[in-house]
C-alpha cells in the first residue's frame, strides 16, 4: 500500500526519469548483484516471515519510527547497507540481542536485503518527544560538533555527518534516534558487549562517562527538530 | 634593544617533529626546555574537525597550513648563472609552519632508508667503481650506519604505531613484506592497512611481471593503538583528505597525537608560539652559542639564553639559520670549499597515469595518505646499475591519496585543455583512472646548493634563503629508465591507455612534486665536507645541534620522515648519555 | 503517511539536474537555485559579462550536466577577487620585479584582483572596437580564448597566457570546490564525477573493490536538512 504511495509521490514530482524506485538498494553494488525488492521488503515488514520472524512492524512500526519509548530503535531512513549489515551481524553472532538474533537467523539474505531496502526508503515523521534539560543537550551538542580536547575525543559529526545525519552507505544517522537507544548502544560499546563497528566506537565510548553518554543521546534525539526550528522560526 | 630573559638549559628552534621529540626526551631528564615556534598553536580538537578540515580549496589549493610567503619565501634559480627570484607562491614544495610543523599534514608514508644509503659513497664505489659517477656528483657517506640506527628506527615506528608488514626480520625474509628492505628486529607495531582497489590492481599487475608488491608502511593507523607515551591513536577511515590536511580522527601520527600531550604536561617544558627566531647568538670566540634572539607576535625582540641550542626548524630553515648566525663556513660553488648549503637535494618523482576500463570503479576518494601498494625492485641500489650508467633508484607503486577534484581530473592525451570535450572526458574518466608513482633518490651535486639571497628579504628584514637546483643528469637517466618499467606495469594492470611519466629538466618550482627538501647541513666524518658530525652536532659550535633532513648528504628513494625520527632518537641518545655529562665535541678529529 | 524528504530524494537523484529538484513539505527551501541573480562585489558589468561568457565556454552546459555558468562559477570568481586571495594573500609581493624563467613561476607585481582588472579592461577595450566577447558566437569565443591561451598578446602589462591561466584555474576551482564558496551549486560538479565531497568515512567499504557509491555528495556548509549555507568570505588562513 505505502509502496504505491511512494511511487505516486515520485511521479507527482516528476523526478524519476527512467529510474527504478530502488535508490538505496543501488547505492551499494552487492556481491550477488540481485536488486533489492522494496515491495517484497514492505510485505516482510508488515507480516514477517514464517517461521521464526515476526513482523518488523510489531516493534519498529511499519513506518520504521518504532514507538517513542526508545526500547526499539528508529530505523526509518537508515542506509540499507547499514541495516542489512546489522541483520547479517545478528545472524552470525557478531552482534547479539535476545530479540533480534533469532529473527535475523530466520531471514534469508534476500529477505534481509529487501526489508533493509524497504526501511531505508521510508522516512517517518519525528515523534513529538519531551526534550531533556537544556544543559544536558548543550553538552551533547558540544561533544557532537566539537569533541573534547581534554579527552582526545573527536566530534561525533566527523563520522556521522552534520547534525548526525549519517554517512551512507556504512555510517548510520544519529539525528532523531531515540535517546534511550543511543545511550544503551554507547554503554554496550563501552562495556565491550557490542563489537560490530570498526574498533573506533568502543574506543570512543570508553572515553565518555555516563553523563556524557546521556548528553550526546539527548542532543541527537532532538537535533532535527531544533535545526528545523532554527531555519523555520514559528511566526 | 632585545630584552634578555632568564637562561634555560635547552632551546628548540621550531616545534615540529624534531623539535617536539627532542624536547620530550630532554624535559624528561629534568632539563628546562623552551620550544620556540614561529607559527600558531593548534590541536586536533577543536582545530582539525570535520567538516571544515575537508576543504580542498582552502588547504590543497590555497595551502592553508603552509608557511605564508608574504612573511618569508625562498628565492630560486636553476643554476648559478641565473638570477634567483622569489618563489612568490609555493608550488613544488610546501614548507609547513605552526605547532607540529609539516608532521601535522604529511601523508604518513613511513619507510626506512636502505642500509646502503648510509654508506652511499663507499657502497657505490665498491660495487661499480668511481667511473659510474658523473663528475659533478658529490655523494658522501653519512658517518652512521643502518645497524647503529636500527634500534632508533624501531623506537620511532613504535612511537607512531606504524602499520605495515615486515619483509626482513633479522635477515629472514618474510612473506607479504618488502623482500628488499633492510633487516629489522621485529614486526611493525600494527598490521597493514586495508588495501584499496587501486592497490589491488597494481599488486596483480606487478606480480604478473615478477616484481614483489607489498603494502606501504603507514602512520595512518590500521587499528587503535596506544604508544609508549600512553597516547592513543585510532584507525584511519580513508577519508581522502590526508596530505596538506590535519587528521580529525587521531589516526595520523603527528606531534599532536604522539608527542605533545605528554610533552605539554611536563613542567620542565615551556612552549612559545608566534615567535620568530631571528638568529642564534654566539660568544666572542664564535665557538659557543649563548642562546637565540627572537621576535614575538608583537615584533618585540627577546634574547633567550640557553646552554644547548637545537635547530629543529625544517631543513631549509635549519640551513638559513646557520647562515644567518654565521655558524660554519658557507659553501662556495666556484671553489668547492665551505660546507653550509652544500649538497642540497630534493626528490626525483613522477609517474604514469593509467586509464582503466570504465567498468572499473577505482573510487580514489576512499584513500589514506599511505595506503599504497608498491614495489622496491627499482629502489635505491636494489638492481644492478652496471649496464645503465646511472646510480640511484625509485620505488614504484599505486599510492593514490584521494580524489579531490580541483587537482585531480585526469583526461587522456588528445583531450582539449578545456571546453565540452574536456568536461565529458573528465566525467568519463574520473573514477576509472589510477595514478602510479615513481619516487626516488636525489643525488648530491656540486651545482646544487643553498645560500643567502643578496636582494630579497623576509618581513623581518633578513635575507631570504636562495636555492640553486636542477635535477642532475644522472637522476634524469635513472627516472627515464624506470618510467619504461612503470608503463609495463600499467599495461599489465589492464590499463587501456598508459601515459608515461619520468622526470625532465629543468626542475620547475611551479608544479608540486615533494616537500622532501634535504641536505645543506650534511652530517659526516669529515668537517671539510660536513656541517655536523654523526650526532648532528655542529663541528664549529658544539653546543648547537642541527636536527632534521638538512643533515642528509644526499636523499634516498623514500619519504624521509621515519629516517628523520630515527636520526633524532640517535642524536638524543648521544646528547643524553654523553653530551650532557661532558658538554663538548662528541667527535674529535 | 509516508513522506519523502528532500534529503532522501537528493541522495537518490544523482543524475538529476538542478532545475528538477522538488520542494518537499517538511524540508527547508533550497538555499541555492539556478535562477538566483549574483550580486557582484568586484566585477563591474562589463567584466562580469566577459567572465560569464568565458566560463560558459571553458566548461559549457551539456544535456547531461550543467556547466560553469549554472554552477555559479562567475559568483565564485567575483567573491575570490573581492576577498583576501584577490588582494594578494600569501603572495610574496616585494620587488625588485624581474621577468623570470618558466621554472621561477609568477613574477608580476599584480595581485589577482589587479591582474583580472587590468586584463579585462584591456581586452574589453580592444573588443569594444570589434564585437564584445559576450556577443560573439560560440565558435568565435572559443577561438578568442584559444588566442589568449597561446600567449603573445599583452593585456595592459599582463601576458594573455598568464591571464588565461588565472581564469582557467579560477574556473576549475569555482566548478569543483565546496559549494560553501559560492560555486559548484548544489554540488553539480561533484555529482557529475561521483565525488562524495566533504564528509568522508570509508572504513567499511574501502576494501569492497569496485563498489559503486551513488550517495549524494555532502558539503562543508550543509545543515541536517540538506540546505547549503554559502559563506563566500572564507579566507585561506591557517586553522
Amino acid at each position: 500500500m505505502s509502496v504505491g504511495r511512494i511511487a505516486l509521490n515520485l511521479k507527482a514530482v516528476g523526478l524519476i526519469v527512467g529510474m527504478s524506485i530502488m535508490w538505496y538498494a543501488l547505492s551499494v553494488a552487492q556481491a550477488d548483484d540481485r536488486p533489492s525488492d522494496i515491495a517484497r521488503g514492505a510485505a516482510i515488514a508488515a507480516q514477517g516471515v514464517a517461521p521464526g520472524a515476526p513482523a518488523c512492524a510489531q516493534c519498529h512500526a511499519y513506518s520504521g519510527a518504532s514507538d517513542g519509548s526508545g526500547a526499539f530503535p528508529r530505523i526509518a531512513g537508515q542506509p540499507d547497507y547499514y541495516l542489512a549489515k546489522q541483520l547479517r551481524d545478528y545472524a552470525s553472532g557478531v552482534r547479539t540481542n535476545a530479540v533480534m538474533t533469532p529473527i535475523a537467523k530466520a531471514l534469508s539474505s534476500e529477505d534481509a536485503a529487501d526489508v533493509a531496502a524497504y526501511y531505508a526508503n521510508v522516512n517517518a515523521p519525528f515523534l513529538p518527544l519531551k526534550n531533556a534539560k537544556p544543559m544536558l543537550v548543550k553538552r551533547g551538542e558540544q561533544l557532537a560538533k566539537v569533541g573534547d580536547a581534554a579527552k582526545d575525543l573527536q566530534s561525533c559529526n566527523n563520522c556521522h555527518g552534520p547534525g548526525g545525519a549519517g554517512e551512507p552507505p556504512a555510517i548510520p544517522y544519529l539525528g532523531g534516534q531515540y535517546a534511550r537507544y543511543t545511550a544503551f548502544q554507547l554503554t554496550m560499546w563501552k562495556r565491550g558487549f557490542r563489537k560490530n563497528s570498526p574498533d573506533s566506537m568502543a574506543d570512543i565510548a570508553k572515553r565518555l562517562d555516563d553523563q556524557e553518554i546521556a548528553a550526546v543521546a539527548a542532543y541527537f534525539q532532538q537535533v532535527n527538530a531544533s535545526a528545523l526550528a532554527a531555519t523555520h522560526p514559528k511566526e | 634593544m632585545a630584552e634578555r630573559l632568564k637562561p634555560v638549559d635547552v632551546v628548540t628552534i621550531g616545534v615540529g617533529l624534531t623539535g617536539s621529540l627532542m624536547a620530550l626526551e630532554l624535559a624528561k631528564t629534568g632539563l628546562k626546555v623552551v620550544g620556540i615556534e614561529r607559527g600558531a598553536p593548534r590541536f586536533t580538537v577543536p582545530d582539525f574537525q570535520s567538516p571544515a578540515i575537508h576543504d580542498e580549496l582552502r588547504f590543497s589549493v590555497r595551502k592553508g597550513m603552509m608557511q605564508d610567503n608574504v612573511k618569508e619565501a625562498v628565492t630560486f634559480r636553476n643554476s648559478s648563472d641565473e638570477t634567483a627570484l622569489p618563489i612568490r607562491r609555493w608550488g613544488s614544495f610546501l614548507p609547513g609552519t605552526g605547532l607540529g610543523g609539516s608532521f601535522v599534514h604529511w601523508n604518513g608514508q613511513s619507510f626506512r632508508f636502505q642500509a646502503a644509503d648510509f654508506i652511499y659513497k663507499t657502497h657505490i664505489e665498491q660495487r661499480y667503481g668511481k667511473k659510474i659517477l658523473d663528475p659533478e656528483l658529490t655523494i658522501q657517506d653519512w658517518g652512521v650506519t643502518y645497524d647503529e640506527l636500527e634500534p632508533h628506527f624501531d623506537r620511532f615506528e613504535y612511537l607512531c604505531g606504524v602499520s605495515g608488514k615486515a619483509g626482513n626480520i633479522k635477515g629472514a625474509i618474510q612473506p607479504g613484506g618488502n623482500p628488499f628492505e633492510a633487516p629489522r628486529a621485529r614486526e611493525y607495531p600494527t598490521p597493514p592497512m586495508k588495501e584499496p582497489y587501486f592497490g589491488a590492481l597494481f599488486r596483480k599487475g606487478a606480480a604478473s611481471l615478477g616484481y614483489h608488491p607489498y603494502p606501504q608502511p603507514s602512520a595512518n593507523l590500521s587499528q587503535p593503538y596506544v604508544n609508549p607515551e600512553g597516547l592513543a591513536l585510532q584507525s584511519c577511515v580513508f577519508c581522502g583528505f590526508c596530505e596538506r590536511y590535519a587528521c580529525e580522527h587521531f589516526a595520523k601520527a603527528s606531534p599532536q597525537t604522539v608527542i605533545l600531550p605528554a610533552l605539554l604536561k611536563n613542567p620542565n617544558y615551556e612552549l612559545r608560539t608566534n615567535c620568530q627566531v631571528l638568529r642564534i647568538n654566539l660568544d666572542n670566540t664564535r665557538k659557543k652559542a649563548t642562546g637565540v634572539t627572537y621576535a614575538d607576535a608583537t615584533g618585540r625582540e627577546f634574547e633567550q639564553p640557553a646552554d644547548l641550542v637545537l635547530i629543529t626548524a625544517f631543513p631549509l630553515n635549519n640551513v638559513r639559520l646557520l647562515l644567518l648566525s654565521g655558524i660554519g663556513k658557507p659553501y662556495d660553488p666556484k671553489t668547492g670549499e665551505g660546507v653550509v648549503g652544500r649538497n642540497y637535494c630534493y626528490q626525483t618523482t613522477g609517474g604514469a597515469t593509467v586509464f582503466m576500463d570504465e567498468s572499473i570503479n577505482v573510487n580514489p576518494f576512499m584513500a589514506s595518505g599511505a595506503n599504497g601498494t608498491m614495489i622496491d625492485d627499482f629502489g635505491g641500489d636494489n638492481f644492478d646499475h652496471g649496464p645503465h650508467g646511472f646510480i640511484g633508484g625509485q620505488y614504484v607503486g599505486a599510492i593514490m591519496t584521494g580524489g579531490r577534484p580541483i587537482e585531480f581530473h585526469p583526461t587522456p592525451p588528445g583531450t582539449p585543455n578545456w571546453g565540452l570535450k574536456w568536461k565529458q572526458a573528465v566525467a568519463r574518466h574520473y573514477n576509472h583512472t589510477v595514478l602510479l608513482q615513481q619516487h626516488g633518490t636525489s643525488t648530491a651535486s656540486r651545482l646544487n646548493y643553498l645560500d643567502l639571497d643578496p636582494t630579497y628579504k623576509d618581513a623581518w628584514g633578513l635575507p631570504l634563503l636562495r636555492m640553486t637546483f636542477d635535477f642532475p643528469e644522472n637522476d634524469i637517466r635513472m627516472s627515464q629508465y624506470i618510467a619504461d618499467k612503470v608503463v609495463e606495469i600499467g599495461r599489465a594492470m589492464g590499463g587501456k591507455a598508459v601515459i608515461r611519466g619520468g622526470t625532465k629538466r629543468p626542475y620547475t618550482t611551479t608544479v608540486y612534486q615533494s616537500t622532501h627538501n634535504a641536505g645543506g647541513a650534511a652530517m659526516g666524518d669529515d668537517p671539510r665536507t660536513s656541517v655536523v658530525n654523526r650526532y648532528l652536532q655542529c663541528w664549529d659550535v658544539p653546543n648547537v645541534f642541527s636536527v632534521g633532513a638538512s643533515a642528509f648528504p644526499q636523499n634516498g628513494a623514500y619519504n624521509y620522515s621515519v629516517t628523520i625520527g630515527a636520526l633524532t632518537y640517535w642524536a638524543l641518545d648521544a646528547i643524553k648519555n654523553r653530551y650532557l655529562k661532558a658538554p663538548g665535541p662528541l667527535v674529535r678529529i | 503517511m509516508v513522506e519523502i524528504s528532500r534529503r532522501t530524494v537528493l541522495k537518490a537523484a544523482s543524475l538529476v539536474g538542478v532545475a528538477a529538484l522538488p520542494q518537499s513539505r517538511t524540508a527547508a527551501a533550497p538555499k541555492t537555485a539556478g535562477t538566483q541573480p549574483v550580486a557582484y562585489l568586484f566585477l563591474n558589468s562589463e567584466e562580469a559579462a566577459f567572465v560569464e561568457a568565458a566560463v560558459s565556454r571553458l566548461i559549457p552546459d551539456d544535456d547531461q550536466w550543467p556547466g560553469a555558468l549554472k554552477a555559479g562559477v562567475p559568483g565564485y570568481i567575483d567573491k575570490q577577487l573581492a576577498g583576501a586571495w584577490g588582494a594578494g594573500e600569501r603572495l610574496y609581493r616585494s620587488g625588485p620585479w624581474r621577468p623570470g624563467t618558466p621554472s621561477q613561476g609568477y613574477q608580476l607585481p599584480f595581485t589577482p584582483a589587479e591582474l583580472f582588472r587590468t586584463s579585462l579592461a584591456a581586452l574589453n577595450k580592444e573588443l569594444a572596437h570589434a564585437t564584445p566577447f559576450a556577443r560573439m558566437s560560440s565558435e568565435q569565443q572559443d577561438a578568442y580564448l584559444t588566442h589568449l591561451e597561446k600567449g603573445g598578446k599583452d593585456l595592459g602589462g599582463v601576458p594573455s597566457d598568464v591571464f588565461f591561466t588565472h581564469l582557467w584555474e579560477c574556473t576549475l576551482e569555482g566548478f569543483f570546490s565546496d559549494p560553501v564558496y559560492g560555486g559548484n551549486r548544489d554540488m553539480v560538479a561533484w555529482r557529475m564525477i561521483g565525488f562524495p565531497g566533504a564528509y568522508a568515512s570509508y572504513y567499511d567499504v574501502v576494501d569492497r573493490h569496485g563498489i559503486k557509491i551513488n550517495r549524494a555528495p555532502t558539503s562543508i556548509g550543509e545543515d541536517p536538512h540538506g540546505g547549503i549555507h554559502i559563506n563566500p568570505g572564507i579566507p585561506a588562513r591557517e586553522p
